[in-house]
């Protein structure tokens, strides 16, 4: 993690049980100041919780929370007053139109009052904002709940499962939305998501959840390396059996993953040499060999798998 | 991490606003959700429905209930307060409640609320101001078109001899003090009830509930203690004076001090149990 940027989040130890269930453990979020952290793991993984405990609305049952190097417990409504959140499916009072929705947590932060047709500037919503809010379709919801999120202007920005229900342009919108935010506005950003495509476009870091456990925190480029690790050499040709006990030497940790398909550990370009000639040498048809790169998608699924596992 | 190449301010603790910035803050915002309620309307047109039909009494059956001569104002407020003290106010105090806690729990809005620069206390007391701002302004409106349908019977049943006797306006003023008093121990309970399940169902249950069995345990020597029973408490407390006309007693009575105890207990009860409380919805 960049060891420059302050951290405006840090939980120590942090674990919750609901009841007598355990829900997390010992998380350790940092998330450093002005960045996208994308915070993700499957449904169910203790996202959401971890996004209410950062906001003070459950109580820890060990550990703290640190925004801005304060304590939250000790500080909630004062650091409060530079975080927007939008927690799950926004908070919008059908009766009122989209412009009352604004106001009503405008007038409740105290902020001037020019700041309503700013936000709904920002999120695109201007003409419908004298529309009720029961009008709105989910996406208009969203941005209307994220409005209301960019209020005071916080220098910290919460988000749990923003896109969710978006469709795929309004994904495109949100993702773009965040970048604004944060390349213009220097806001740092937390995003929550069950799916890493939705994020590895704007996140800048990375905390992968699963079941209550950080089973990876790093920067993007971090996961990327990760997923370096975990590249492969393809080799096609005709029995990949025969083949593989014709060299047992070069191919003996390879698997089969097809009839004429072989994966095998990455090797460096000595060795895929080395590969290639023997395989040719050994009277077998050599029709492809190649590189090939697990996706975010692949190295996110291994990792909440083997946490499961 | 290191600190030193932070901006200043973004480490900075903020100020929090004061509690009282804070309970301002709430009211205000408190105020604008009332907008297009069903709370709003209930406050609005509730004090109707008694006096209206008090009124069709008057106008249709009038002449059968006042004796030529006699004052009219006396049985026409006994009758109306009534009416209203009996089920009406104990039943509207525990659908405004109710129907206000439910504007944040039908918006999914505790989770936003909490996330907001305010403590649980500004958002606790300013919703239970606005209720009781409410209870006052549906009380008043009742004793204004009781008013009104009074110089509306001057009017039309003449016969009636409203415009014969003065408006006993002092026992009217009591009236509402007290009931407004006699209102608040149910009020607060249903406040509670309303925070604590965040339903519309449940507290408008368990309200109805304790009405109608109030009304069953009225004969009951301890009935004076139960917070649902205090408005019909007051209701009856207007008496006939030969000399003076209708009269009220210039005091509180036991009901309205054991509603007081209970509007006290309930809240400081109520915020103890809901202070600590997790968000999960």
């Amino acid at each position: 993690m960049n060891s420059t940027a302050p951290l405006l989040v840090e939980t120590r130890d942090l674990s919750f049980h609901f009841g007598k269930r355990p829900i997390l453990h010992n998380l350790p979020l940092q998330v450093p100041a002005g960045g996208i952290y994308g915070f993700l793991g499957p449904n169910g993984a203790g996202k959401s919780t971890t996004m209410r405990l950062l906001l003070g609305l459950l109580q820890p049952t060990a550990g703290s929370v640190y925004l801005f190097g304060y304590e939250l417990r000790r500080n909630r409504v004062a650091l409060l007053s530079r975080v927007g959140a939008l927690i799950e499916n926004p908070s919008l009072y059908d009766h009122l139109t989209g412009f009352e929705n604004v106001e009503a947590t405008r007038r409740l932060r105290g902020v001037p009052a020019p700041r309503t047709a700013e936000v709904l500037e920002i999120v695109g919503l201007t003409d419908a904002a004298r529309r009720p809010a029961r009008e709105y379709s989910l996406g208009m919801r969203q941005r209307l709940g994220l409005a209301t999120a960019l209020l005071s202007d916080p220098a910290l920005l919460l988000l749990d499962e923003p896109t969710n229900g978006l469709d795929p342009n309004g994904i495109i919108d949100m993702r773009e939305l965040l970048r604004r935010l944060r390349d213009d506005h220097g806001k740092t950003i937390i995003v929550s998501s069950h799916l890493i495509s939705e994020i590895e476009k704007v996140a800048t870091h990375v905390g992968v959840i699963q079941q209550g456990r950080m089973v990876f925190q790093g920067s993007l480029p971090d996961l990327q390396r990760l997923q370096t690790g975990r590249a492969r050499l393809v080799l096609e040709t005709d029995s990949a059996d025969t083949c593989r006990n014709l060299l047992p030497r070069l191919l003996g940790a390879a698997q089969i993953v097809g009839q004429g398909t072989l994966w095998l550990p990455m090797l460096t370009p000595a060795q895929t040499a080395e590969v290639a000639a023997a395989v040719v040498g050994a009277g077998q048809p050599l029709y492809g060999l190649r590189l090939e790169q697990p996706s975010l998608e692949e190295t996110f699924l291994h990792l909440t798998e083997t946490a499961l596992s | 991490m290191a600190t030193l190449s932070a901006p200043v301010s973004l480490l900075a603790l903020p100020t929090a606003p004061s509690p009282l910035t804070q309970l301002r803050r709430s009211l205000q915002a408190d105020v604008l959700k009332l907008r297009r309620t069903a709370a709003l309307r209930l406050t609005l047109f509730s004090g109707a429905l008694p006096v209206l039909l008090v009124f069709s009494i008057y106008f249709f059956k009038g002449h059968a209930i006042i004796k030529p001569g006699t004052d009219p104002w006396p049985s026409f407020l006994m009758r109306s307060w009534q009416t209203a003290g009996t089920l009406l106010l104990p039943l509207f105090v525990v659908l405004l409640t109710s129907l206000l806690v439910h504007v944040e729990t039908k918006a999914t809005a505790w989770k936003h609320l909490y996330a907001q620069p305010v403590g649980r206390g500004a958002v606790f007391v300013s919703k239970l101001l606005v209720l009781l701002a409410l209870n006052a302004v549906a009380l008043l409106l009742f004793a204004g078109l009781l008013l009104g349908a009074g110089a509306l019977l001057m009017l039309v049943r003449h016969k009636l001899g409203f415009q014969s006797h003065a408006i006993p306006l002092e026992t009217i003023g009591w009236m509402l003090m007290r009931t407004y008093v006699a209102t608040l121990g149910l009020l607060a309970v249903q406040y509670i009830v309303s925070l604590f399940w965040r339903s519309f169902v449940v507290p408008v249950g368990i309200g109805m509930g304790a009405v109608v069995s109030t009304i069953a345990l009225l004969q009951w020597e301890h009935a004076d203690k139960i917070p649902y029973a205090a408005p019909l408490g007051t209701a009856v407390a207007l008496r006939l004076d030969k000399v003076k006309g209708i009269v009220v007693a210039h005091e509180l009575a036991p009901h309205e001090w054991y509603s007081l105890a209970w509007f006290a207990g309930a809240l400081v009860l109520g915020y103890i149990l809901l202070l600590r409380r997790p968000i999960t919805a």
